[in-house]
């Protein structure tokens, strides 16, 4: 598992990519983030009618999260569900990778910190870009962004894709500082 | 990292079909239209010159339900915007069976054009038609009313022209094309007028965006927002607790 190497990135995402698979803590984490990712993604979109359903009557989450996947259909065609689909996806694997990558840190110390940092930033960038994506979707502006925002939600998982792939599999250690 | 760190070939099935499973969730729930009891239309609609309690100017605004009704639900829509077909489709029929035909509530249909280039012209439309049928046969109007929401695709506003509008009118019962040309010709610019008060006092509310409601008591002068196309329940319970204000 931790034999020298030098690989491709694609190599290291794919390593990234199955990292939940090694546990069943880690997968259900994963699962767990990606259903709140994809619920937050698409309440954000639409944050008034969001807040005011939710603060009337939290157990109506589910009508919400449902009528707001069906606008979003409506608004951004199935490109734009497929998109966020995959970035709630993406971000559940970056959150349990970021999981582990912070509890080696603690015990590894500073000489693990260039491991860490590109796991945290796919972490950080998800969570954040999450929340981009629904301010951005505020009062429907993502229409007015090129292809509805879906440009945008593009990026936001090539920048996933990129940093899951920097970290690669959480537990190796990069003994080749990659650059 | 012991033997328990392995990636089994139960958990990647487990992750695959887990993976299946939420990308399903997911097509299904945007592909899901939602029960539709078809257009509304009300048992009465009137008409009125005045200005409301909660300051809601009524000249020229489809309004569905008797004169008399105890609580005013103003109702801010945009022909293009799919919230409002939801909102049509699923929650209005329900809505109008049990408040306004009741009697308990009466609905003004005010403009909230928001949506698309062509939103502004839809509203003209819809004003004309109401204008035009409004004193022998109001049922006309939401005929006319359903029909626009039903023509409403999704993902684009490409629908949305001069000729599906001209369609939908020519092709209601009781609504006449040419009396309708005629109205948006000789009072387009009043009528524009007055969807411009309509969205600026939406604004004011404060909506974002459509459909809004506000619930209003006539007597009590008590109000409630909703915002959005919310289950029927969150109207029933809206509605109920203002009458009682």
């Amino acid at each position: 598992m931790t034999e020298p190497r030098r690989r491709g990135w694609l190599a290291d995402l794919r390593d990234g990519l199955a990292y939940p698979l090694t546990s069943n803590r880690r997968l259900l984490l994963a699962a767990v983030a990606t259903v709140v990712t994809y619920s937050v993604l698409v309440l954000s979109a639409f944050p008034q009618f969001a807040v005011q359903i939710l603060t009337r009557d939290p157990a109506q989450f589910g009508y919400a999260v449902t009528a707001l996947s069906r606008q979003l259909y409506l608004g951004t065609g199935w490109l734009g569900v497929a998109l966020v689909a995959a970035y709630a996806l993406l971000t559940g694997v970056a959150v349990t990778n970021a999981v582990t990558l912070l509890r080696r840190a603690r015990r590894g110390g500073a000489s693990t910190l260039a491991g860490v940092v590109p796991g945290l930033l796919a972490a950080g960038c998800a969570s954040c870009g999450a929340g981009v994506l629904g301010t951005l979707g505020l009062l429907g502006a993502m229409a007015a962004l090129p292809f509805e925002g879906n440009l945008l939600r593009v990026g936001g998982i090539l920048l996933l894709a990129y940093f899951l792939g920097r970290t690669g599999d959480p537990r190796t250690c990069s003994i080749e500082p990659s650059r | 990292m012991g033997s328990e760190s392995k990636i089994t070939r139960r958990r990647a099935l487990v992750a695959g079909g887990g993976t299946l499973a939420f990308g399903g969730t997911v097509a299904y729930l945007a592909s899901r239209g939602g029960s539709s009891e078809g257009a509304y239309v009300p048992e009465t609609s009137h008409t009125s010159d005045g200005t409301t309690g909660f300051g809601v100017e009524l000249a020229g605004r489809p309004i569905a339900g008797q004169a008399d009704a105890p609580v005013d639900i103003y109702y801010w829509t945009d022909y293009l915007c799919p919230f409002c077909k939801r909102f049509e489709t699923e929650t209005l029929p329900k809505v109008g069976r049990n408040y306004i035909d009741a009697g308990d509530a009466r609905l003004v249909a005010l403009a909230l054009p928001v949506i698309g280039e062509y939103s502004m012209p839809a509203a003209v439309w819809g004003r004309s038609v109401w204008a035009t049928v409004a004193a022998d046969e109001p049922a006309a109007f939401w005929r006319w009313h359903g029909a626009a929401f039903d023509a409403q695709e999704r993902n684009d506003n490409d629908w949305a022209t001069e000729e599906t509008f001209r369609q939908i009118t020519e092709r209601t019962a009781g609504v006449s094309l040419d009396a309708v040309e005629e109205h948006r010709q000789s009072h387009g610019d009043d009528v524009r007028a007055s969807i411009t008060a309509d969205a600026e006092f939406a604004r004011s509310v404060p909506f974002r965006g459509t459909p809004g409601f506000v619930i209003y008591n006539r007597e009590s002068d008590a109000a409630g927002k909703i915002a959005g196309a919310q289950p029927y329940e969150n109207f029933a319970d809206g509605i109920d607790r203002v009458l009682e204000a």
